[in-house]
Parts: structure tokens; sequence; C-alpha cells
């Protein structure tokens, strides 16, 4: 078994920070929305740490697009553009998923520093941090200063739509979550893929490891 | 010879004698004929000279004589022995004292010196002089003996004086004496010489006498009048028409409608006052048909004119005689106990709601300015600790958070997409015709109040009667009862948890109106379903308007815990069949091993 680094240090910073911004802002979102419900806090701490971690999920994701972009490593998102091997492709990873998984079949993909997520990943996270982090992080920081930003949020159609926005959007991401921690588990060992997350390295299969 | 010379001589004496006794009698005939005509010439002359000086003498003394026998003036003499003593009185019935003075000097400078005392005292003699408590009281010795004016100034001689007639023809009209006074009765013509317009005026006004139809006091306090703002006006110049030649009669259905007419005429001096008076909630409501609503006069008195200092103290202001309940509420606030504490800085009435162009204070923007325009760093003391400061003060009443157990309102506007401005109700008229209540009503057929449904189609309606106007709904919080705007308390005990609102149980949103102000700037509202402010149906139209927990859409909620539990469900679902699976990975391991 080869390890290679396949998280290099700044994206695990990122990871994490990301992880713990979301962590805080689903707790406070949920604090927020359903008061009368929830009191893990008051109303208003609720508010201040939403204010201060959406800031910094969108300071980090700032971070990771010039990252990623400065470095080239934005390619990693970039699906096969050619759709129907791309297709073929996504359909192999979710035939995996929903059947070869069960009978011990071997995951059609393996992760490589210069190419990290398979087909479904690379979609996935490639409409997540393309279109619905932006989307999150703009409504957000709409409702953060409403009178501020009263013009762009007539624009948008309202503060009702904006706000409607975002929490669709967390709601998805909540989703997303579960399924994406769950994932995570599915390494050789249910802890590989987390541990890879701290370390940064992850042992390759010998037939994969060149 | 001696004989016959006595004899000669006797006779030549009567000769003599019968001679003299000749001439006599021709002069004395010729003095009757030249003394007799002359005489009778003078008598001819003088007598009906003597008989009109005596005619004229006597002639009221006839006049009297018609109704009753004619007064020895030593009578009066006699009364006055007594009744010009300074100070004399009588006991009446009622345990009055009646004073039964007569100045003497005015008597006899009064146009009815020539008369004797029981001329009018028919019933008073030294014979029957009356005694303690024989009348009732003033009124009523009063009453009794100037009844006896009209013998000599019969009612029917002041038909042509119409309001004078109106008066004495009054069931209970007051004695001549009441204006004409009693021993010092003087010719009305001398009076008017005599009197300034106002004094000639208050001759009569200043006496208790009401219009007949009505009932209703023309009574003026002179000294109320004397210490007005207009003690140098002229009567006539509010009230037009009216000279001390001219008594128009007043063809007024009330005494309401003379005020509201009368104060019209305080724009001959105050056109600037007037001008904002004309736009104010005030006169719109008298035009509107409610006569209620007040005019110059409720509030500046129309006798007692007050200096514009006197409005400007918690006693003076005088919005509390028809706001009683207000005003107390505003008297235990905190402005009302600085004010009473002598803070003069402190607001009142007219401080927020201006004292001409007050404005309907329902969704009234200019009262938060009212508000904003004392406390200026209210902004920046907000910013401070409240997220969306600017936000919150934009949609939610200062008085929501300041006032003391204010219940809220959450009230749905009507307003131009384009241009911002409230949607008045002239505008919907426009769109939806003059019967838009009903046609709401149609809108909302299972339901007294507006459903969500018939918000939505409401604003559809509205937007696809006109393709140049567009309307949206803007939502604000206020308080639901102008009472509690007023009852404002310190800052240490406003509402500071956030809790109070955001909150799905929150008080402030169990009460929903559309609103649809009227031209007047007041605001006709329609009741709206709770339901409203989280449904589906209310992100279009309702589209700005969103309390933080307390107005979420109920349909969002329901979409996320579906995609939550489909996101959990999802991999226990896929460990579940990884599990039960495990044996088929286990054999092929071992077979491919």
């Amino acid at each position: 078994m080869k390890k290679i680094e396949l998280h290099p240090l700044p994206v695990r910073i990122w990871h994490w920070i990301n992880a713990l911004s979301f962590l805080v802002l689903i707790v406070t979102g949920i604090q927020l929305r359903y008061r009368e419900m929830v009191g893990i806090m008051p109303f208003r701490t609720a508010v201040d740490i939403h204010n201060f971690f959406g800031f910094l999920l969108t300071g980090s994701y700032f971070i990771w697009l010039v990252y990623y972009l400065a470095t080239g490593k934005i390619r990693l998102y970039i699906p096969d553009l050619n759709l129907k091997r791309l297709l073929m492709s996504m359909l192999n990873q979710a035939k995996y998923y929903g059947y070869g998984i069960f009978i011990g079949d071997k995951n059609p993909f393996h992760a490589t520093p210069d190419d990290k997520f398979n087909p479904m990943q690379k979609s996935s996270y490639l409409i997540i941090m393309v279109v619905l982090m932006p989307l999150l992080i703009i409504t957000g920081v709409l409702l953060w200063n409403v009178k501020g930003f009263a013009k762009w949020i007539t624009m948008a159609g309202g503060l009702k739509i904006v706000d409607t926005t975002h929490v669709f959007l967390a709601m998805c991401f909540l989703t997303f979550l579960f399924v994406h921690i769950y994932l995570a588990t599915l390494g050789t060992t249910p802890i590989e893929h987390i541990k890879a997350m701290f370390t940064g390295y992850e042992e390759l299969d010998e037939e994969h490891s060149h | 010879m001696m004989q016959s010379t006595i004899l000669k001589t006797t006779a030549l004496d009567f000769l003599s004698r019968q001679e003299e006794t000749c001439s006599r009698t021709q002069i004395r005939s010729l003095l009757s004929l030249i003394v007799g005509p002359v005489f009778g010439l003078v008598y001819m002359l003088y007598m009906p000279i003597v008989f009109l000086s005596l005619l004229i003498m006597l002639l009221p003394g006839i006049a009297i004589a018609k109704s009753g026998p004619v007064a020895a003036k030593g009578d009066s003499e006699m009364c006055m022995g007594c009744h010009a003593t300074e100070g004399m009185t009588k006991k009446l019935k009622n345990n009055t004292t009646l004073s039964v003075y007569v100045n003497a000097t005015q008597l006899s400078g009064s146009v009815h010196s020539f008369l004797g005392c029981n001329d009018c005292h028919k019933d008073i003699s030294m014979a029957n002089h009356p005694a303690d408590r024989t009348f009732k009281s003033a009124e009523d010795f009063r009453a009794t003996t100037t009844k006896l004016c009209v013998t000599c100034h019969p009612v029917a001689s002041f038909t042509e004086k119409r309001m004078h007639y109106q008066i004495m023809t009054q069931a209970k009209a007051p004695p001549c004496v009441e204006c004409h006074s009693a021993h010092s009765v003087q010719r009305v013509a001398a009076i008017k010489a005599s009197q300034s317009n106002n004094d000639y005026c208050l001759g009569c006004h200043k006496k208790n006498i009401r219009i007949s139809s009505t009932q209703s006091t023309v009574s003026i306090d002179g000294s109320q009048l004397h210490s007005s703002m207009h003690k140098n006006h002229d009567c006539a110049s509010c009230h037009t028409g009216f000279s001390k030649e001219a008594h128009p009669l007043a063809s007024f259905a009330n005494r309401r409608e003379h005020s509201i007419t009368l104060s019209g005429t305080c724009k001959h001096c105050h056109a600037d006052k007037m001008a904002q008076v004309e736009g104010s909630i005030h006169s719109s409501m008298i035009k509107e048909g409610n006569l209620n609503a007040p005019v110059c006069t409720d509030c500046h008195g129309f006798h007692a004119v007050r200096d514009k200092a006197g409005f400007n103290t918690m006693a003076g202001a005088p919005c509390k005689n028809c706001h009683q309940d207000v005003f107390t509420a505003f008297a235990e606030s905190v402005h009302g106990k600085a004010r009473l504490n002598g803070n003069s800085a402190a607001p009142l009435c007219s401080s927020c709601h201006r004292a001409h162009d007050i404005k309907a204070t329902a969704l009234n923007e200019g009262i938060k300015f009212s508000c904003l325009g004392c406390h200026k760093n209210a902004g920046a003391l907000h910013e401070k600790w409240l997220p969306n400061a600017a936000l919150h003060m934009d949609s939610v009443s200062c008085a929501v958070c300041h006032s003391s157990d204010a219940g809220g309102r959450v009230f749905l506007r009507l307003v131009d997409k384009h241009t911002g401005k409230p949607f008045t109700e002239e505008q919907v008229v426009k769109l939806l015709g003059e019967h838009y209540r009903e046609l709401i009503g149609l809108m909302n057929p299972r339901s007294s109040d507006i459903t969500n449904e018939g918000l939505y189609k409401i604003v559809k309606k509205l937007n696809a009667s006109s393709e140049h106007m567009k309307v949206t709904l803007i939502g604000s919080i206020s308080v639901s009862r102008g009472i509690e705007a007023h009852n404002l308390t310190l800052k240490q005990h406003a509402v500071k948890e956030c809790e109070q609102c955001h909150s799905a149980k929150s008080d402030f949103f169990r009460h929903v109106s559309l609103v649809i102000m009227k031209d007047n700037g007041e605001a006709e509202l329609f009741n709206t379903d709770q339901e409203v402010l989280g449904s589906m149906f209310s992100v279009l139209p309702a589209s700005q308007f969103y309390a933080l927990g307390s107005t979420r859409l109920k349909m969002l909620d329901i979409i996320g815990i579906l995609m939550v539990a489909g996101g959990v469900s999802l991999p226990i679902t896929h460990l579940l069949i990884r599990k039960v699976t495990a044996p088929i990975r286990k054999k092929r391991k071992e077979e491919h091993s």
C-alpha cells in the first residue's frame, strides 16, 4: 500500500473551517428559524454567531476560490466535457453505489491528487461550489444588512424570496451533509477518508498506486 | 236872591256835572270799543297755545290714564323715601335677598322719569306693600313686574324687529329689564350712540338669552371676551353681517353648524393656518359629514381665544377634549410625566401630531419622524445592539417596543411598486370600481377575513387591471390601538428581547390587516387571516415583508423536513442494505481469494 498526499494542508484547513462553519450555521439557523421550538441559546446570540460563522464561511470560500484558481486545481472540479463519457462514468459510479458496493465490486474510481473526485462528486461539487455556495453566501450577506442591500433584495424578488432561497439552500446543504458524511465512511475502512482529511494522506491500493 | 243864586249855582253845578258825566261815558264807550276786540284777539290766540301746552304736558298722563288711574307723583316720592336708601333689600321665598334700592339719579335720568312708581309696580302701594317672601325669586319678581311693559310697548309692535320679537315671544323669554334695565331705561338710539359696537352687542348678549328654536344659549361672558386674544376685534369681524343696525336671523340647523360656519371666518386673518387645517384629518372628517370633528373654535375657543402659550401646557392642550383616553395614557407616559415635572422640552400632542395639519395617525410615517426629530441619535443607538436596526426602525413603529404592554398588528399596505407610494383608495376605485369592498368579499367567499388565496387574487386583480400601475404589499408592525402609541415608557423598559417578535408564537403577528389608505390619510383596514404571512400565496404579493422565524413559509418547512428525512434515510437504508448484503461480499471475497 502506498500513501499519497491527497489533501494538502490548506485544503484540509479549509475543509474543517467549512465543516465547523456549516455545523454552527445549521444549528444557529435552526435556532433562528424555530425559536418557539428550540432553546439552545438566545435569539440575539444566535444572530451574532450565525453572522460570524457566515462571514467565516464566506471568507473561507473566497480563499478556496483564489487558491484553486491560482493553483489550477479548479480542474479537479471540472467533469469530463464529453457528455456521453460523463454520463456513462456517472452511471457507472451510481451503479457501484447502488448495486456494486453491496456485492463487493471494486469502486470504479480511485482518487489521486490530480483526480480526487469521482464523476458524481465532480458534478455535485461543481454545482455546490460554483452555484449553490455563492447563492448561499450572497443571500446570507443580503439578509445580514437588509436595508443596506434593499435594492439588491428588490432586484432578487423581495426579502421573502431571498430568505426562502437562503433557507432552501441551507436545507439542501444539510441534506447533502448526511450523504457526504456517510459517503466518507465508504472507504476501505469506515474512517479511512475521514482520517485522510486530517492527515492529508490516503493509502492507495497497489493496483492503483501507480 | 241868595236862594236864587244858590239855585243858579246848583243848577250850573248840576249842568256841569251832567256834562262831565256825559263826557266820561263817552270815553268809556270808546275804550270798550278798543279794548274789547284787543282782548278778544289776544284770547283767541292765547287759549289754543295754553291748551296745547296743557295737552302736551298732560299727554303721558292721558296715555297712562287709558290703563289706569294717573299716579300721584307724591306717592312716588313717598316710595323713594325708603327705596332710595342704598343697600335696601328684601327676602325672597328662595331665601335669597333682592336689592330693592332705586338709584334716584338714574331714575330721574331715565326715559321713564315721567312715570310714577306704581305705573309699573301696579300692585304695590302703601296699603298693599309686599312683605318679605312674597316673591319666589328675583326672576319671579322681575318677570311679574316687567309684564306690564307690554301695556305701553305691545309685542305686536316688534314684529318688524324679528330678533327682538323672537326673544320676546319665547316661553322663557328673559324679562325686558334683563337688557333694558329697570330704573335707568335709555332710548335705544341713545344707547347706540353712546356705546362701542362690542358693548352694544354685549348689552343683550351678556344676559341669559337663548335661541328660541334650539334653546341654545347666545350668552357671552363679557369678562372672557375682554381677556381674549381677540379683545380688540369687533364682534362683526367674525359675526359678519351683524352691526348695531343689523341683526339677521340665524339660519343654522343647530349650534354645531353655526360653529363650523363661523370658523370659516378665521381664515380672513389666519389664512396660513387655515390652509394647513384644510389638509388635516379633522377637516376631512367635517367634509365627510362628521360634524363632531373639531373646527377652529373647538380648540381655540370662540370668545375666550387664548394665547398660543396657553396651549403648550398639559392643562391647556385642547386635544384631550375629544381624545381623553389617549391623553390619560400620554399623561402617564415618560413624556407626560416629564412635562408635568416641568420639562418644557418634553413633547405635547402637537409636538408629534402638529397643531393644524394633523394627519391620520394610522401608519403615519410622520409620527416616526417626530420621534426621530427629538431622538436624533436613536438610529445610532439602535445600530449598537440591534441587528438590521435600520430595517427594524423602518418596519416597526417606535411604540411597538417603547410602549408598555403594546399589542402589535401587522399592516399590509398596498403600495405602488414603482413609486413606493401608498396606493390610495382613489386608485383602488379606479382599478376595481366603486364596489371594491364587495369585490374583496367575493374573492374571499369562505371567510369574513381575507384569506391566503384572497390576498393573492386581490393583488393579481389590481395588477391585471392596469398596465402602468403595479401593486405590491409592504408590511409593517404597529400598535393595535392608538392609545398604546402614547403610553411610552423609559428605554430600560422597552422591548429588547428579539424573541418577542421573532417566534411563530409571537403576539405581534396574530392580527393582520390589509390597508387601503384613504385620500385623507386615514387607513381602511380589512381583517386578514393570520396564515397569510406564512403562506406561499404571500411570497409574490408580500415579497418585502418577512420577519425571521415569525412569518416563515410553512411549505418550506415541509419541504425541508422531507429533504432532511431523505438525507438521513438514504445513508441508513444504504447501510442496512450493506449489512444485509455483507454475506454476499464475504462469500465473493472468499471465492476471490
